[in-house]
Protein backbone atom coordinates (compact mmCIF):
# COMPACT_ATOMS: atom_id res chain seq x y z
CA UNK A 1 0.00 0.00 0.00
CA UNK A 2 1.73 3.36 -1.20
CA UNK A 3 0.94 6.49 0.68
CA UNK A 4 -2.17 7.93 0.34
CA UNK A 5 -1.43 11.49 1.70
CA UNK A 6 1.78 13.34 2.28
CA UNK A 7 2.37 16.41 3.53
CA UNK A 8 5.90 17.76 3.12
CA UNK A 9 7.13 21.33 4.22
CA UNK A 10 3.85 22.64 5.00
CA UNK A 11 3.72 26.39 6.09
CA UNK A 12 0.44 27.59 6.97
CA UNK A 13 -0.70 30.08 10.09
CA UNK A 14 -3.77 32.51 10.23
CA UNK A 15 -3.12 36.15 9.04
CA UNK A 16 0.58 37.12 10.17
CA UNK A 17 1.12 34.68 12.59
CA UNK A 18 2.63 31.28 11.27
CA UNK A 19 1.90 28.39 13.46
CA UNK A 20 3.03 25.19 11.13
CA UNK A 21 6.58 25.53 10.52
CA UNK A 22 7.51 22.76 7.34
CA UNK A 23 5.61 19.98 8.74
CA UNK A 24 5.35 16.92 7.20
CA UNK A 25 3.60 13.81 7.67
CA UNK A 26 2.79 10.73 6.50
CA UNK A 27 -0.45 8.49 5.90
CA UNK A 28 -2.56 5.85 4.87
CA UNK A 29 0.78 3.20 4.36
CA UNK A 30 0.54 1.50 7.46
CA UNK A 31 -3.21 2.03 8.05
CA UNK A 32 -4.39 4.41 10.65
CA UNK A 33 -1.97 7.47 11.86
CA UNK A 34 -1.91 8.94 15.04
CA UNK A 35 -1.38 12.96 15.98
CA UNK A 36 -1.02 14.04 19.68
CA UNK A 37 0.87 16.61 21.20
CA UNK A 38 0.14 19.92 23.62
CA UNK A 39 -2.51 22.08 22.54
CA UNK A 40 -2.25 25.54 20.62
CA UNK A 41 0.89 23.31 18.74
CA UNK A 42 -0.70 23.09 15.14
CA UNK A 43 -2.51 19.67 15.27
CA UNK A 44 -6.28 21.56 14.41
CA UNK A 45 -4.05 23.95 11.85
CA UNK A 46 -2.44 20.98 9.89
CA UNK A 47 -5.75 19.47 9.41
CA UNK A 48 -7.35 22.58 8.27
CA UNK A 49 -5.08 22.66 5.92
CA UNK A 50 -5.48 19.42 4.49
CA UNK A 51 -9.02 19.48 4.14
CA UNK A 52 -8.69 23.04 2.21
CA UNK A 53 -10.41 25.23 4.91
CA UNK A 54 -7.27 26.94 5.00
CA UNK A 55 -4.68 27.88 2.07
CA UNK A 56 -1.06 26.91 2.97
CA UNK A 57 1.94 29.49 2.78
CA UNK A 58 4.48 27.10 1.32
CA UNK A 59 4.65 23.54 0.79
CA UNK A 60 2.48 21.16 -0.90
CA UNK A 61 -0.27 18.39 0.07
CA UNK A 62 -0.53 14.99 -1.97
CA UNK A 63 -3.56 12.95 -1.63
CA UNK A 64 -4.38 9.97 -3.74
CA UNK A 65 -1.47 10.52 -6.74
CA UNK A 66 -3.03 14.27 -6.86
CA UNK A 67 -1.89 17.43 -5.83
CA UNK A 68 -4.19 18.77 -3.60
CA UNK A 69 -2.12 22.20 -2.39
CA UNK A 70 -4.73 24.77 -2.03
CA UNK A 71 -7.67 23.50 -3.54
CA UNK A 72 -10.98 24.01 -2.94
CA UNK A 73 -12.52 22.08 0.53
CA UNK A 74 -15.56 21.61 -1.82
CA UNK A 75 -13.20 19.38 -4.66
CA UNK A 76 -10.97 17.91 -1.80
CA UNK A 77 -14.58 16.42 -0.37
CA UNK A 78 -15.05 14.89 -3.34
CA UNK A 79 -11.69 13.40 -4.11
CA UNK A 80 -12.40 11.61 -0.89
CA UNK A 81 -10.37 13.34 1.71
CA UNK A 82 -12.75 14.10 4.66
CA UNK A 83 -12.27 15.63 7.90
CA UNK A 84 -14.34 15.99 10.61
CA UNK A 85 -13.50 19.26 12.52
CA UNK A 86 -13.13 19.80 16.08
CA UNK A 87 -15.94 20.31 18.31
CA UNK A 88 -18.26 20.61 15.05
CA UNK A 89 -21.30 22.54 15.66
CA UNK A 90 -22.46 21.26 12.22
CA UNK A 91 -26.48 22.61 11.23
CA UNK A 92 -27.96 23.27 14.41
CA UNK A 93 -31.77 24.23 12.67
CA UNK A 94 -31.49 20.99 10.28
CA UNK A 95 -32.76 17.39 11.64
CA UNK A 96 -30.12 14.23 11.46
CA UNK A 97 -31.56 13.33 8.82
CA UNK A 98 -31.25 16.42 6.77
CA UNK A 99 -27.37 16.55 7.87
CA UNK A 100 -26.65 13.26 6.38
CA UNK A 101 -28.32 13.97 2.76
CA UNK A 102 -26.26 17.00 2.94
CA UNK A 103 -22.90 14.39 3.55
CA UNK A 104 -24.08 12.73 0.22
CA UNK A 105 -23.94 16.55 -1.37
CA UNK A 106 -20.39 15.86 -3.43
CA UNK A 107 -21.46 14.08 -7.10
CA UNK A 108 -19.07 11.14 -5.95
CA UNK A 109 -20.87 10.29 -2.86
CA UNK A 110 -24.38 10.23 -4.41
CA UNK A 111 -24.69 6.83 -5.98
CA UNK A 112 -23.62 5.00 -2.23
CA UNK A 113 -25.88 7.07 -0.06
CA UNK A 114 -28.28 4.63 0.53
CA UNK A 115 -26.04 2.20 1.70
CA UNK A 116 -23.82 4.83 3.40
CA UNK A 117 -27.01 5.34 5.12
CA UNK A 118 -27.65 2.28 6.46
CA UNK A 119 -24.31 2.06 7.60
CA UNK A 120 -24.33 5.25 9.65
CA UNK A 121 -27.47 3.67 11.18
CA UNK A 122 -26.21 0.41 11.95
CA UNK A 123 -22.97 1.89 13.61
CA UNK A 124 -25.06 4.29 15.69
CA UNK A 125 -28.19 3.04 16.65
CA UNK A 126 -29.04 6.05 18.99
CA UNK A 127 -29.21 8.07 15.66
CA UNK A 128 -31.40 5.93 13.84
CA UNK A 129 -33.60 6.31 16.25
CA UNK A 130 -34.01 9.85 16.31
CA UNK A 131 -33.66 11.10 12.37
CA UNK A 132 -36.19 13.85 12.33
CA UNK A 133 -34.70 15.56 15.44
CA UNK A 134 -32.79 18.31 15.49
CA UNK A 135 -29.00 19.03 15.65
CA UNK A 136 -29.36 21.94 18.73
CA UNK A 137 -31.15 19.46 20.85
CA UNK A 138 -28.57 16.56 20.45
CA UNK A 139 -26.08 16.35 23.45
CA UNK A 140 -22.45 16.72 22.60
CA UNK A 141 -21.54 13.43 22.01
CA UNK A 142 -24.70 12.33 20.17
CA UNK A 143 -23.89 15.47 17.77
CA UNK A 144 -20.43 14.34 17.13
CA UNK A 145 -21.81 10.99 16.34
CA UNK A 146 -23.92 13.08 13.48
CA UNK A 147 -20.40 14.57 12.55
CA UNK A 148 -18.88 11.41 12.13
CA UNK A 149 -22.22 10.40 9.98
CA UNK A 150 -22.39 12.70 7.99
CA UNK A 151 -18.62 12.60 6.60
CA UNK A 152 -19.02 8.86 6.42
CA UNK A 153 -22.47 10.06 3.95
CA UNK A 154 -19.13 11.68 1.97
CA UNK A 155 -18.28 8.49 1.11
CA UNK A 156 -14.51 8.60 2.32
CA UNK A 157 -11.47 7.10 1.13
CA UNK A 158 -9.10 8.98 4.03
CA UNK A 159 -11.29 9.97 7.62
CA UNK A 160 -10.08 12.66 9.39
CA UNK A 161 -11.04 13.23 12.97
CA UNK A 162 -10.03 16.01 14.79
CA UNK A 163 -10.69 15.30 18.86
CA UNK A 164 -14.01 12.64 18.51
CA UNK A 165 -14.03 12.45 22.22
CA UNK A 166 -13.26 15.95 23.52
CA UNK A 167 -15.22 16.70 26.47
CA UNK A 168 -17.67 13.43 26.65
CA UNK A 169 -19.11 11.45 29.63
CA UNK A 170 -17.43 8.12 29.98
CA UNK A 171 -19.99 5.94 28.59
CA UNK A 172 -20.59 7.54 25.43
CA UNK A 173 -16.83 8.26 24.96
CA UNK A 174 -16.36 4.49 25.22
CA UNK A 175 -19.54 4.26 22.62
CA UNK A 176 -17.95 6.43 20.19
CA UNK A 177 -14.26 4.98 20.38
CA UNK A 178 -15.99 1.58 19.49
CA UNK A 179 -17.63 3.27 16.54
CA UNK A 180 -14.20 4.77 14.99
CA UNK A 181 -12.43 1.16 15.69
CA UNK A 182 -15.40 -0.46 13.54
CA UNK A 183 -14.89 2.12 10.77
CA UNK A 184 -11.39 1.31 10.60
CA UNK A 185 -12.01 -2.23 10.80
CA UNK A 186 -14.33 -1.76 8.03
CA UNK A 187 -11.11 -0.43 5.91
CA UNK A 188 -11.04 3.15 6.16
CA UNK A 189 -8.14 4.34 6.72
CA UNK A 190 -7.86 7.56 9.58
CA UNK A 191 -6.10 10.16 10.89
CA UNK A 192 -7.15 10.73 14.53
CA UNK A 193 -6.20 13.95 16.69
CA UNK A 194 -6.83 12.36 20.14
CA UNK A 195 -5.72 13.14 23.92
CA UNK A 196 -6.95 9.96 25.63
CA UNK A 197 -3.29 8.08 24.68
CA UNK A 198 -4.43 4.59 24.97
CA UNK A 199 -7.43 4.97 22.71
CA UNK A 200 -5.05 6.10 19.93
CA UNK A 201 -2.71 3.06 20.82
CA UNK A 202 -5.31 1.19 20.58
CA UNK A 203 -6.61 2.65 17.57
CA UNK A 204 -2.89 3.00 15.79
CA UNK A 205 1.23 2.27 16.13
CA UNK A 206 1.87 5.21 13.56
CA UNK A 207 1.98 8.28 15.80
CA UNK A 208 3.27 11.65 15.07
CA UNK A 209 4.10 13.92 18.04
CA UNK A 210 3.68 17.27 17.13
CA UNK A 211 5.36 20.19 18.87
CA UNK A 212 5.69 23.99 17.78
CA UNK A 213 4.47 23.75 14.51
CA UNK A 214 6.77 20.65 13.87
CA UNK A 215 7.24 16.66 14.18
CA UNK A 216 9.15 16.37 16.96
CA UNK A 217 9.01 12.72 16.94
CA UNK A 218 7.71 9.73 14.73
CA UNK A 219 7.15 6.52 16.27
CA UNK A 220 6.61 4.15 13.31
CA UNK A 221 4.68 0.88 13.93
CA UNK A 222 7.43 -1.54 15.01
CA UNK A 223 9.54 0.71 17.16
CA UNK A 224 8.95 -0.22 21.07
CA UNK A 225 6.54 2.42 22.91
CA UNK A 226 5.10 2.70 26.27
CA UNK A 227 2.18 4.67 27.65
CA UNK A 228 5.18 6.01 29.99
CA UNK A 229 7.36 7.19 26.74
CA UNK A 230 4.03 9.31 25.02
CA UNK A 231 3.32 10.55 28.66
CA UNK A 232 7.14 11.68 29.06
CA UNK A 233 6.71 13.36 25.48
CA UNK A 234 3.20 15.09 26.78
CA UNK A 235 4.83 16.57 30.02
CA UNK A 236 8.72 16.53 29.51
CA UNK A 237 10.97 14.10 31.39
CA UNK B 1 -72.06 40.68 2.41
CA UNK B 2 -70.27 43.38 0.85
CA UNK B 3 -68.11 44.18 3.71
CA UNK B 4 -66.57 40.85 4.54
CA UNK B 5 -65.93 40.57 0.59
CA UNK B 6 -64.00 43.68 1.02
CA UNK B 7 -62.05 43.13 3.60
CA UNK B 8 -61.48 39.37 2.07
CA UNK B 9 -60.58 40.72 -1.40
CA UNK B 10 -58.49 43.63 0.31
CA UNK B 11 -56.64 41.27 2.77
CA UNK B 12 -55.90 38.61 0.53
CA UNK B 13 -54.55 41.61 -2.11
CA UNK B 14 -51.98 43.48 0.22
CA UNK B 15 -51.44 39.79 2.09
CA UNK B 16 -50.05 38.62 -1.48
CA UNK B 17 -47.98 41.95 -2.08
CA UNK B 18 -46.18 41.88 1.70
CA UNK B 19 -45.51 38.16 1.19
CA UNK B 20 -43.93 38.40 -2.32
CA UNK B 21 -41.67 41.24 -0.67
CA UNK B 22 -41.00 39.80 3.03
CA UNK B 23 -40.06 36.51 1.82
CA UNK B 24 -36.75 37.59 -0.69
CA UNK B 25 -35.97 39.70 2.62
CA UNK B 26 -36.58 36.28 4.68
CA UNK B 27 -34.43 34.19 2.17
CA UNK B 28 -31.82 36.51 2.52
CA UNK B 29 -31.52 36.46 6.54
CA UNK B 30 -31.61 33.57 6.99
CA UNK B 31 -29.27 31.59 4.85
CA UNK B 32 -26.52 34.70 4.49
CA UNK B 33 -27.99 36.37 8.36
CA UNK B 34 -27.92 39.94 6.93
CA UNK B 35 -30.63 42.18 6.34
CA UNK B 36 -30.59 43.34 2.65
CA UNK B 37 -32.16 47.35 2.92
CA UNK B 38 -31.41 47.72 -0.83
CA UNK B 39 -34.50 45.06 -1.27
CA UNK B 40 -37.18 47.82 -2.14
CA UNK B 41 -35.06 48.90 -4.84
CA UNK B 42 -34.44 46.32 -6.26
CA UNK B 43 -38.31 45.67 -6.59
CA UNK B 44 -37.86 48.97 -8.23
CA UNK B 45 -35.88 48.28 -10.67
CA UNK B 46 -37.53 45.20 -11.70
CA UNK B 47 -40.87 47.12 -12.67
CA UNK B 48 -38.31 49.79 -14.70
CA UNK B 49 -37.18 47.04 -16.18
CA UNK B 50 -39.93 45.44 -17.35
CA UNK B 51 -41.31 49.17 -18.28
CA UNK B 52 -38.35 49.28 -20.65
CA UNK B 53 -39.09 46.25 -22.06
CA UNK B 54 -42.76 46.92 -22.61
CA UNK B 55 -41.69 50.14 -23.78
CA UNK B 56 -39.19 48.57 -26.33
CA UNK B 57 -42.49 46.76 -28.16
CA UNK B 58 -42.06 43.47 -26.33
CA UNK B 59 -45.45 41.29 -24.91
CA UNK B 60 -45.83 41.38 -21.41
CA UNK B 61 -45.72 37.71 -21.40
CA UNK B 62 -42.17 38.11 -22.78
CA UNK B 63 -40.85 40.90 -20.69
CA UNK B 64 -41.84 40.17 -17.28
CA UNK B 65 -40.08 36.36 -17.59
CA UNK B 66 -37.16 38.47 -18.82
CA UNK B 67 -37.29 41.39 -16.49
CA UNK B 68 -37.30 38.89 -13.29
CA UNK B 69 -34.44 36.91 -14.79
CA UNK B 70 -32.19 40.14 -15.47
CA UNK B 71 -32.97 40.68 -11.83
CA UNK B 72 -31.20 37.41 -10.94
CA UNK B 73 -28.34 38.36 -12.35
CA UNK B 74 -28.57 41.59 -10.44
CA UNK B 75 -29.28 40.03 -7.20
CA UNK B 76 -26.26 38.15 -7.86
CA UNK B 77 -24.05 41.04 -8.44
CA UNK B 78 -24.53 42.88 -5.67
CA UNK B 79 -23.66 40.01 -3.39
CA UNK B 80 -20.24 39.75 -5.43
CA UNK B 81 -20.06 43.03 -4.86
CA UNK B 82 -21.32 44.70 -1.29
CA UNK B 83 -21.96 41.50 0.35
CA UNK B 84 -19.82 38.81 -0.45
CA UNK B 85 -16.58 40.74 0.88
CA UNK B 86 -17.28 41.41 3.80
CA UNK B 87 -18.63 37.88 5.34
CA UNK B 88 -16.66 37.25 8.14
CA UNK B 89 -15.83 40.73 9.50
CA UNK B 90 -16.83 42.03 12.88
CA UNK B 91 -20.34 43.65 13.33
CA UNK B 92 -21.38 42.16 9.36
CA UNK B 93 -25.20 42.86 9.77
CA UNK B 94 -24.73 46.11 10.78
CA UNK B 95 -21.94 47.10 7.88
CA UNK B 96 -24.25 45.25 5.26
CA UNK B 97 -26.99 47.57 6.60
CA UNK B 98 -24.98 50.26 5.44
CA UNK B 99 -23.81 49.33 2.06
CA UNK B 100 -27.32 48.24 0.90
CA UNK B 101 -28.27 50.84 1.24
CA UNK B 102 -25.35 52.89 -0.09
CA UNK B 103 -26.09 50.74 -3.14
CA UNK B 104 -29.93 51.42 -3.06
CA UNK B 105 -29.45 54.83 -3.09
CA UNK B 106 -27.03 54.53 -5.76
CA UNK B 107 -29.34 52.59 -7.85
CA UNK B 108 -32.19 54.47 -7.36
CA UNK B 109 -30.44 57.71 -8.53
CA UNK B 110 -29.11 55.99 -11.80
CA UNK B 111 -32.57 55.29 -12.11
CA UNK B 112 -33.68 58.71 -11.71
CA UNK B 113 -30.85 59.53 -14.13
CA UNK B 114 -32.19 56.74 -17.05
CA UNK B 115 -35.69 56.92 -16.62
CA UNK B 116 -36.65 60.23 -14.99
CA UNK B 117 -38.96 61.04 -12.07
CA UNK B 118 -41.81 60.92 -14.47
CA UNK B 119 -44.43 58.12 -13.14
CA UNK B 120 -44.97 55.16 -15.56
CA UNK B 121 -47.42 52.17 -15.53
CA UNK B 122 -46.72 48.80 -16.74
CA UNK B 123 -49.67 47.20 -17.91
CA UNK B 124 -51.55 44.59 -15.80
CA UNK B 125 -51.30 40.92 -15.63
CA UNK B 126 -54.40 40.29 -16.83
CA UNK B 127 -56.49 43.34 -18.06
CA UNK B 128 -60.04 44.27 -17.02
CA UNK B 129 -62.61 43.89 -14.01
CA UNK B 130 -65.26 42.00 -12.56
CA UNK B 131 -67.79 41.83 -9.79
CA UNK B 132 -66.89 39.51 -6.75
CA UNK B 133 -69.30 39.94 -4.30
CA UNK B 134 -71.14 43.15 -4.58
CA UNK B 135 -67.26 44.41 -4.86
CA UNK B 136 -65.66 45.74 -8.59
CA UNK B 137 -62.19 43.97 -8.73
CA UNK B 138 -59.57 44.22 -11.55
CA UNK B 139 -58.39 40.95 -12.45
CA UNK B 140 -54.97 42.22 -12.09
CA UNK B 141 -55.49 41.95 -8.47
CA UNK B 142 -56.76 38.25 -8.85
CA UNK B 143 -54.14 37.39 -10.65
CA UNK B 144 -52.12 38.64 -7.98
CA UNK B 145 -53.87 36.49 -5.24
CA UNK B 146 -54.00 33.64 -7.20
CA UNK B 147 -50.33 33.63 -8.63
CA UNK B 148 -48.36 34.50 -5.32
CA UNK B 149 -49.45 31.57 -3.25
CA UNK B 150 -48.28 29.28 -6.06
CA UNK B 151 -44.61 30.70 -6.38
CA UNK B 152 -44.56 31.13 -2.62
CA UNK B 153 -45.23 27.05 -2.50
CA UNK B 154 -43.14 26.42 -5.24
CA UNK B 155 -40.42 28.13 -3.39
CA UNK B 156 -41.11 26.43 -0.04
CA UNK B 157 -41.11 23.49 -1.88
CA UNK B 158 -37.55 23.72 -3.34
CA UNK B 159 -36.06 24.48 0.32
CA UNK B 160 -37.66 22.06 1.94
CA UNK B 161 -38.02 19.22 -0.62
CA UNK B 162 -34.74 20.07 -3.27
CA UNK B 163 -31.16 18.89 -1.86
CA UNK B 164 -30.11 21.82 -3.15
CA UNK B 165 -32.55 23.97 -1.12
CA UNK B 166 -31.67 21.93 1.43
CA UNK B 167 -27.84 23.18 0.73
CA UNK B 168 -28.95 26.94 1.02
CA UNK B 169 -30.67 25.97 4.38
CA UNK B 170 -27.43 24.92 5.86
CA UNK B 171 -24.84 27.27 4.32
CA UNK B 172 -25.02 30.07 7.08
CA UNK B 173 -25.72 27.75 9.94
CA UNK B 174 -22.29 26.86 9.65
CA UNK B 175 -20.08 27.71 6.88
CA UNK B 176 -16.97 25.74 7.54
CA UNK B 177 -19.58 22.92 8.10
CA UNK B 178 -20.90 23.63 4.45
CA UNK B 179 -16.97 23.36 3.12
CA UNK B 180 -16.35 20.47 4.59
CA UNK B 181 -19.63 18.93 3.04
CA UNK B 182 -18.59 20.18 -0.48
CA UNK B 183 -21.20 22.72 -0.94
CA UNK B 184 -20.08 25.97 -2.52
CA UNK B 185 -20.42 28.38 -0.13
CA UNK B 186 -19.98 30.97 -2.93
CA UNK B 187 -22.62 30.49 -5.24
CA UNK B 188 -25.42 29.20 -2.82
CA UNK B 189 -24.56 33.16 -1.31
CA UNK B 190 -25.20 34.28 -4.80
CA UNK B 191 -28.06 32.17 -5.21
CA UNK B 192 -29.74 33.32 -2.08
CA UNK B 193 -29.16 37.28 -3.60
CA UNK B 194 -30.76 36.39 -7.21
CA UNK B 195 -34.10 34.06 -5.72
CA UNK B 196 -34.57 37.25 -3.64
CA UNK B 197 -34.17 39.96 -6.75
CA UNK B 198 -35.93 37.89 -8.66
CA UNK B 199 -39.24 37.67 -5.94
CA UNK B 200 -38.67 41.44 -5.52
CA UNK B 201 -39.10 42.18 -9.30
CA UNK B 202 -42.10 40.19 -9.69
CA UNK B 203 -43.77 42.33 -6.55
CA UNK B 204 -42.41 44.93 -8.54
CA UNK B 205 -43.98 44.41 -11.61
CA UNK B 206 -47.36 43.17 -9.28
CA UNK B 207 -47.24 47.11 -8.19
CA UNK B 208 -46.61 48.76 -11.05
CA UNK B 209 -49.19 47.24 -12.84
CA UNK B 210 -51.72 49.09 -10.67
CA UNK B 211 -50.15 52.21 -9.46
CA UNK B 212 -47.64 54.29 -10.61
CA UNK B 213 -44.00 53.97 -10.51
CA UNK B 214 -41.29 56.14 -9.15
CA UNK B 215 -38.05 55.77 -8.33
CA UNK B 216 -39.25 55.45 -4.92
CA UNK B 217 -41.49 53.07 -4.87
CA UNK B 218 -39.63 50.64 -3.32
CA UNK B 219 -39.15 52.38 0.60
CA UNK B 220 -42.64 52.10 1.31
CA UNK B 221 -42.91 48.03 0.52
CA UNK B 222 -39.66 47.86 2.11
CA UNK B 223 -40.46 49.03 5.31
CA UNK B 224 -43.40 47.07 5.06
CA UNK B 225 -41.45 44.19 4.19
CA UNK B 226 -39.10 44.25 7.09
CA UNK B 227 -42.42 45.04 9.67
CA UNK B 228 -43.60 41.47 7.76
CA UNK B 229 -40.09 39.94 8.95
CA UNK B 230 -40.14 40.95 12.11
CA UNK B 231 -43.98 40.37 13.08
CA UNK B 232 -43.50 36.71 11.59
CA UNK B 233 -40.15 35.49 13.14
CA UNK B 234 -37.09 35.67 11.43
CA UNK B 235 -35.77 32.22 11.79
CA UNK B 236 -38.05 30.82 8.96
CA UNK B 237 -39.22 31.52 5.21
CA UNK B 238 -43.20 29.99 6.02
CA UNK B 239 -43.49 32.86 9.65
CA UNK B 240 -42.78 36.01 7.81
CA UNK B 241 -45.30 34.52 4.61
CA UNK B 242 -47.95 33.59 7.38
CA UNK B 243 -47.50 37.60 9.09
CA UNK B 244 -47.85 38.71 5.66
CA UNK B 245 -51.01 37.64 5.30
CA UNK B 246 -52.31 38.56 8.89
CA UNK B 247 -50.86 42.04 8.50
CA UNK B 248 -52.59 42.08 5.23
CA UNK B 249 -55.91 41.20 6.86
CA UNK B 250 -55.20 43.61 9.67
CA UNK B 251 -54.39 46.38 7.54
CA UNK B 252 -57.50 45.59 5.62
CA UNK B 253 -59.88 45.25 8.92
CA UNK B 254 -58.56 48.52 9.95
CA UNK B 255 -58.63 50.78 6.82
CA UNK B 256 -62.73 49.62 6.71
CA UNK B 257 -63.60 50.33 10.39
CA UNK B 258 -61.31 53.11 11.52
CA UNK B 259 -59.97 54.47 7.75
CA UNK B 260 -56.61 54.18 6.48
CA UNK B 261 -55.26 57.46 8.31
CA UNK B 262 -55.45 55.37 11.25
CA UNK B 263 -54.04 52.02 10.08
CA UNK B 264 -50.43 52.74 9.87
CA UNK B 265 -51.04 53.60 13.74
CA UNK B 266 -52.93 50.72 14.56
CA UNK B 267 -50.75 48.66 12.92
CA UNK B 268 -47.41 49.60 14.78
CA UNK B 269 -49.21 49.68 17.95
CA UNK B 270 -50.17 45.69 17.05
CA UNK B 271 -46.39 45.18 16.24
CA UNK B 272 -45.25 46.83 19.32
CA UNK B 273 -47.11 45.09 21.66
CA UNK B 274 -46.76 41.50 20.15
CA UNK B 275 -43.26 42.06 20.60
CA UNK B 276 -43.20 42.85 23.98
CA UNK B 277 -44.85 39.82 24.65
CA UNK B 278 -43.08 37.33 22.08
CA UNK B 279 -40.03 39.55 20.64
CA UNK B 280 -38.66 35.93 18.69
CA UNK B 281 -42.26 37.08 16.46
CA UNK B 282 -45.34 35.29 16.32
CA UNK B 283 -44.12 32.14 14.32
CA UNK B 284 -40.67 31.84 15.34
CA UNK B 285 -41.14 29.00 17.74
CA UNK B 286 -42.61 26.74 14.77
CA UNK B 287 -39.12 26.78 13.19
CA UNK B 288 -37.35 26.11 16.57
CA UNK B 289 -37.11 23.10 19.01
CA UNK B 290 -38.36 19.50 17.77
CA UNK B 291 -39.13 18.84 14.67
Amino acid sequence: MTNMLSVTGLTAGYGRVTVLHGIGIEAGKHGNVGLFGPNGHGKTTLLRAVSGLLKPKAGSIVFDGADITGESARSIVARGLVHVPQGNTLFPDLTIADCMSLGAFSPHARPHEAANKERVAALFPKLAERWRQRVRTLSGGERQMVSIGVALMSHPKLLILDEPTLGLAPKIKDELCKAVLDISKAGVPLIVVEQDVEFLLELTNHLYFINHGQVETEIKPGDSLAHSDIMAMYFGQ
Amino acid sequence: MNALADILFGGLFQGSLYAMMAVGLALVWTTIGVFNFSHGVLMMLGAYFAWQLVDWGLAPALAFPIAVLLMAGVGWLLQATVVRPLIGRANLVLVVVITTLAAGSLIENGVLELWGPRSKQIPPLVAGNAMLGGVGVSLHQIAIIVVTPIILLALWLFLNRTRLGLALRAVAQNEDAACLVGLNVTMLYGLAFAIAASLAALAGIFLGGYRFMTPVMGADPLLKALIVVVFGGISSISGPIFAAYLIGFFEAICSYYFGLYWTPALLFAALILTLMIKPEGIFASRSRGLA
